[in-house]
């Protein structure tokens, strides 16, 4: 692997050997570049022919110099003394590597931003939402249950009602207790699902007799399996669910014969089995009974999402943002637009309250469709506007209210002021509140924010940080608060953790289901803790493990249903570092792989840009090396000066996770040899740390600088979706700071954030042209 | 997972895939999919709980024969009729004669055990196979010279809203009955929901082109260009349905009476609508296999507009000896026998598109019934009426058959249409081949 430092002066150890030898001590940074630098990578580093990438990365001034001291000019590093590479180092540094100094030369603006994908199916699904009730989440879990001692749902047979966690019952040859009639019953549970994240759910129900389940719209079955027919017990459908919202499902389930009752002429039939149980399947995960905790037995409204398939946002950054348009963008929006406004005129009797003989019918729907449009454009409508959205609608419409309605939906969803929220708007209340509510949770201000910016109270930090707090516990907040962990942990993109099954028979899809909810509890629990300190999720000596995980990393938990916290012992774990789901993420198939893991240590918590390998590599085969240890291998392989600049960084980063192998499981020797968990970093601050082990790399970790700066900057971005550069080029030490400032509290760094950009208006607009000079 | 059903049923209707559907916005040209070879269509009618047979079934055999009253309807066609006589579903197992009668009429074979009790027999679930229509429509949508938008379209007229084994007739496999579209504005948004939308969305888009320009004025420089560019995505979204608009020219949106309301009481209207509408989807293009179910099996229709109050499977329990019982057996029969000649009226009346001849020279009408006789539930001798020219068989007579499993007419349909199946359903019912002497 070849840094783009290192590969450099090949072409100009002549030009070196014939200038002129001038003393180091005599020259500025800047002579000394222009004399033994510029020719290979560019009068202000932007690269040349021979050397094409641009210096510029995030090593502080000491890294710098040390690297130049040790391999520039490249294959003659002895031209340039120590010295001479630190007055470098400090000139390209402040000249345009850093990126402060890149920020300087092509300063960075807030882009004028459509919604991403996730932010206009939100607004959707929030904007319809609007004029429905919205409970607040009681806290309440599981469905409630009506058992009823019959062949059918007749009130007068109902039994029993009671609030089950889950639904997954084998009665047997029984009823669900001594009073049913064991030949025939039926239970409805009833309640709603809270989806974590967005995405294809299937919704699996697995049964030996009839059923029917309900899962967002109540009035037609996802599965409807009430004709019992064959020998099939399980029947699964899939459905697109967006995440941070609770969706009603009705679960129907009906032991007994339909159509003709018989019971009376065929009195004593055998007794048959019966079982019921609820399963999912989430995006990209194993099926499992849908768990307790993503059950209540509050009913929150039907949900409108939108399921155009819409183009993937640009990701290059490293976040998703809406500064890029396609044609295919432009017609998902218009199938979006259509599939909203047959949703809306499908309910609009709901929708605007209507009684079905309304004698102000038009009058109601016009109020329905003004209030629609505001709430789309999160700001009043002026009577210009009103006259343009609404009123010219409804007379081009005639005297078809409903298409009136139509027109209305579809002009205002495909509006500029609805896909783009920021656009044209300055520092007005209602804009803050649009960008606070974007930034926490990718969805349209509430009704009190809304609220807040008639009365013109937004506009001061100390008047937004109640809604910031309000918006981040929001359902909606808090899952984009989870997807932001999941992205800092880079797994967030699917991938698929498979490991060789001769070595490990036992890591499944199950075992591996269960790890990622051990990690993702793990990752709740530390960012809803009253602290929400941020180190806890690298230091935490404690991990969700059920009774399979716990059997599987040599654990013991009480034989319970679910998870449990449980505290290490002996073994070196620490946090999120040695969670056995990262660990086995960040190695190969039957190997550890300290690259991989040092890597992410590198460029996830320490923030540095590490380029891929210029050519790809196939790592050592461990069989052509059996006496080494994964280590020796690695070590061997990246030797060479080549690669030797990247992976001197990463690789001691990584080995310090040697003690856990290709599934995280802990191990004290490699090949029959003990293992070596010593690392090192050298800091940007120019000093050297040292570490054995994973405890000592996380303490490490958890108290750099480096890493909080990183944690902070990747927060901004992910929460804002702007360079944090376009707010002010010291921004993102500023974040540092009041990171710090805040004992690391996650949760309170996320609301300066918003609060910050909500505050911040996009440069405004040029005064209008004067008429040019004739 | 869209929004409305009609929707959902609107993505999966069209045989493509979600991800396809925003570059779509030409869809009539879907619906001419092919206009040189000569087109081939059928229309399975279903009537529920068996006929009256002495007031049914022709007694002569051959070209010369009469009409009895219950067919007395299509006379008008009686040389594009064939009467088939002697064909009986011989699938047995569970279901009682009712569930049988109908989960079998089209598949040719058993139904699954399950918990659907009837009123005789074992219970039994939903059909263990694929109904002829759909098997004749996967042929056909597989063939792009064949291919149509919808490939089939399966229609009813007072469907209960419940689906059992008695509701369903029309099935896509094993264990998957259709259920058909039985209010005509679903089935008119089916057909013609999209060519709507997309003629709203042709008459906004000045207002939105308007939009995106006064919003313009008001952002950055820098950030206007992203607003122009979005304005050329508009600009080229209203060439695109200008086109569409002008291709479908040939073929406008009929209009739909509003407020036929969903009651037994409007079931002529309802009915007369639907074969309206299945008509022009003909003429159009968007399918060639039709299914058209009328009421259910054991349906209670109240024919109160023939001064018919009982219900009509409440009726068809009456013995033979109840004449007045039988009169009104054989005034309903004869309805649903005036809805069959009302189809081949409205086809024969329609020139075939690009073609000669009508529509009814292309397609055949088969009628059919769940059961031979209602007061016996016998499944021998099913009513089959075939009208039309579709399949090219030997129209203007009638036949009798000796005791022949329907499942070889059945087959006979798929043969026509060139899809030379060796069985279908049940093979042991298929071991005499195809049903000879149709052509």
């Amino acid at each position: 692997m070849i840094h783009p430092l290192t590969k450099t002066l090949a072409g100009v150890v002549a030009l070196v050997v014939f200038t002129p030898a001038v003393g180091a001590e005599n020259r500025t940074g800047e002579q000394i570049y222009k004399q033994m630098c510029a020719r290979c990578h560019g009068a202000k580093g932007e690269g040349t022919k021979k050397y094409e990438l641009p210096l510029v990365g995030d090593r502080s001034v000491a890294q710098l110099a040390h690297l130049i001291d040790r391999t520039m000019p490249e294959g003659d590093p002895d031209a340039l003394d120590a010295e001479g590479a630190k007055r470098v180092a400090e000139y390209i540094y402040d000249a345009f590597y850093s990126p402060t100094a890149q920020a300087r030369l092509h300063p960075p603006r807030i882009e004028l931003a459509r919604l991403t994908v996730k932010q206009y199916r939100n607004s959707i699904a929030d904007l319809i939402g609007s004029f429905r009730p919205a409970p607040k989440p009681d806290g309440r879990t599981g469905l409630r249950g009506e058992y009823y001692n019959a062949r059918n749902f007749q009130p007068k047979a109902r039994l029993l009602d009671r609030i089950d966690p889950e639904v997954n019952f084998d009665f047997g040859k029984s009823g669900p207790n001594d009073q049913f009639d064991v030949h025939q019953f039926c239970i409805r549970w009833e309640g709603s699902v809270w989806v974590p994240e967005t995405g294809l759910y299937e919704f699996v129900v697995r049964t030996d007799h009839a059923t029917r389940l309900w899962v967002n719209d109540l009035r037609t079955p996802l599965i409807d399996r009430f004709v019992k027919s064959g020998s099939d017990t399980e029947f699964a459908e899939p459905i697109f669910l967006l995440g941070g919202r609770a969706y009603p499902i009705r679960l129907e389930f009906l032991k007994a014969k339909q159509g003709v009752d018989d019971s009376k002429k065929n009195p004593n039939p055998p007794a048959k089995p019966a079982f019921i149980g609820l399963h999912w399947k989430r995006p990209h995960r194993a099926i499992e009974v849908i768990p307790n905790r993503f059950l209540t037995p509050q009913r929150f409204p039907e949900v409108a999402v939108v399921s155009a398939p819409f183009p993937p946002d640009d990701r290059s950054l490293g976040w998703e943002r809406g500064t890029t348009v396609s044609k295919e963008w432009d017609a998902a929006t218009t199938e979006g637009a259509l599939e909203a406004a047959a949703y809306i005129v499908a309910h609009l009797n709901e929708l605007a309250a209507l009684q079905p003989r309304d004698r102000d019918r038009i009058a109601k729907l016009q109020a329905f469709c003004r209030t629609f449009a505001e709430r789309a454009f999160r700001q009043p409508l002026s009577d210009a506007e009103k006259a343009f959205y609404i009123d010219r609608q409804f007379e081009a419409a005639g005297n078809d209210p409903e298409l009136a309605v139509k027109r209305v939906v579809l002009l205002v969803l495909k509006s500029p002021r609805f896909l783009y929220p920021n656009a044209g708007r300055a520092a007005d209340p209602y804009a803050i509140a649009t960008r606070l509510a974007y930034t926490l949770c990718d969805g349209p201000p509430d009704k009190e924010l809304l609220a807040a910016a008639a009365a013109n109270k937004l506009s001061s930090r100390a008047e937004l940080l109640p809604h910031a707090e309000r918006l981040l516990q929001d359902p909606r907040g808090r899952a984009k608060v989870h997807e932001f962990l999941l992205t800092w942990l880079k797994l967030d993109q699917v991938k698929e953790l498979v490991k060789d099954k001769k070595h490990f028979p036992d890591f499944d899809a199950t075992l591996v289901n269960d790890l990622r909810t051990s990690l993702e509890l793990f990752l709740d629990d530390v960012m809803w803790s009253p602290n929400a300190d941020f180190r806890q999720l690298l230091l935490a000596d404690e991990m969700y493990l059920n009774e399979r995980l716990a059997k599987f990393y040599g654990y013991s938990v009480a034989p319970e249903k679910g998870f449990k916290k449980v505290t290490f012992e002996s073994q070196d774990r620490s946090g999120i570092l040695t969670h056995p789901y990262m660990l086995a993420a960040l190695a190969y198939e039957s190997e550890s792989s300290p690259i991989h893991r040092g890597v992410y240590i590198g460029r996830g918590l320490l923030g540095i840009t590490i380029r891929p390998p210029m050519d790809a590599f196939t790592p050592l085969a461990p069989d052509l090396h059996p006496s080494l240890t994964t280590r020796e291998r690695v070590a061997l392989q990246t030797q060479p000066m080549a690669c030797a600049s990247c992976h001197g960084i990463m690789n001691p980063l990584g080995f310090a996770l040697e003690h856990f192998d290709a599934v995280g499981r802990f191990r004290a020797k490699d090949r029959g040899k003990p293992i070596d968990a010593s690392g090192r970093y050298e800091t940007r601050a120019g000093t050297l740390a040292t570490f054995t082990g994973a405890k000592q790399l996380a303490k490490f970790l958890a108290e750099s600088e480096e890493t909080h700066y990183a944690f902070a900057q990747q927060a901004f971005h992910f929460f804002v979706k702007q360079p944090v550069r376009a707010y002010g080029l010291t921004k993102p030490e500023e974040l540092r700071k009041i990171f710090a400032e805040n004992n690391f509290n996650m949760r309170k760094l996320i609301m300066e954030i918003a609060v910050m950009a909500a505050l911040t208006a996009p440069d405004s607009p040029p005064p209008p042209r004067a008429n040019p000079p004739r | 997972m869209p929004l409305t059903r009609s929707r959902r049923e609107f993505i999966r209707d069209l045989g493509l895939s979600a991800a396809a559907l925003p570059f779509l916005m030409n869809l009539p040209s879907l619906g001419f999919a092919n206009q040189t070879q000569r087109k081939k269509r059928i229309v399975f009618v279903f009537s529920p709980n068996g006929i009256v047979p002495k007031d049914f079934w022709p007694d002569e055999v051959g070209e010369n024969f009469q009409l009895k009253p219950i067919l007395s309807p299509l006379e008008p066609f009686k040389k594009q009729l064939l009467v088939l006589h002697g064909v009986c579903d011989r699938i047995r197992g569970d279901g009682d004669g009712h569930m049988r009668g109908i989960g079998c009429l089209l598949t040719g074979i058993e139904l699954f055990p399950g918990n659907i009790q009837g009123g005789s027999d074992t219970p039994a679930g939903w059909s263990k196979g694929i109904s002829i229509d759909q098997e004749i429509k996967n042929f056909l949508q597989k063939n792009p010279a064949t291919r149509t938008r919808f490939g089939s379209l399966e229609l009813g007229v007072m469907v209960p809203e419940r689906a059992d084994t008695w509701t369903r007739w029309s099935y896509a496999g094993p264990n998957k009955p259709l259920t058909p579209i039985d209010n005509p504005y679903q089935l008119f948004n089916k057909l013609y929901g999209r060519a709507k939308d997309n003629q709203v969305l042709a008459s906004v888009l000045d207002a939105i082109q308007d939009d995106l320009k006064k919003v313009s004025e008001k952002v950055d420089a820098a950030d206007k260009r992203l607003l122009d560019e979005h304005a050329t995505f508009v600009r080229d979204m209203e060439r695109e349905l200008k086109e569409q608009q002008t291709a479908a020219q040939n073929h406008p949106i009929p209009q739909l009476e509003p407020g036929i309301r969903r009651d037994n009481d409007n079931m002529p209207k309802i009915s007369k609508t639907q074969l309206d509408l299945l008509v022009q989807s003909f003429v159009a293009d968007f399918a060639r296999v039709a299914t058209y179910q009328i009421t259910n099996s054991v349906g209670e229709a109240r024919m109160r507009w023939l001064g018919i109050d009982e219900g009509h499977h409440t009726l068809s329990h009456e013995p033979d000896s109840n004449q007045p019982a039988q009169d009104k057996l054989v005034k309903i029969n004869k309805w649903y026998c005036e809805q069959v000649a009302y189809l081949a009226q409205r086809l024969a009346e329609t020139p075939e598109p690009g073609g000669p001849g009508s529509l009814l020279d292309n397609t055949l009408i088969v009628w059919t019934n769940e059961l031979g006789k209602g007061n016996s539930h016998t499944l021998d001798n099913i009513p089959f009426v075939l009208v039309g020219g579709g399949l090219d068989f030997k129209m203007g007579r009638s036949l009798k058959y000796g005791k022949v499993p329907h499942n070889r007419l059945l087959m006979a349909f798929a043969h026509a249409f060139g899809h030379e199946i060796k069985t279908f359903g049940n093979p042991s019912f298929c071991r005499d081949g195809v049903l000879t002497g149709l052509v």
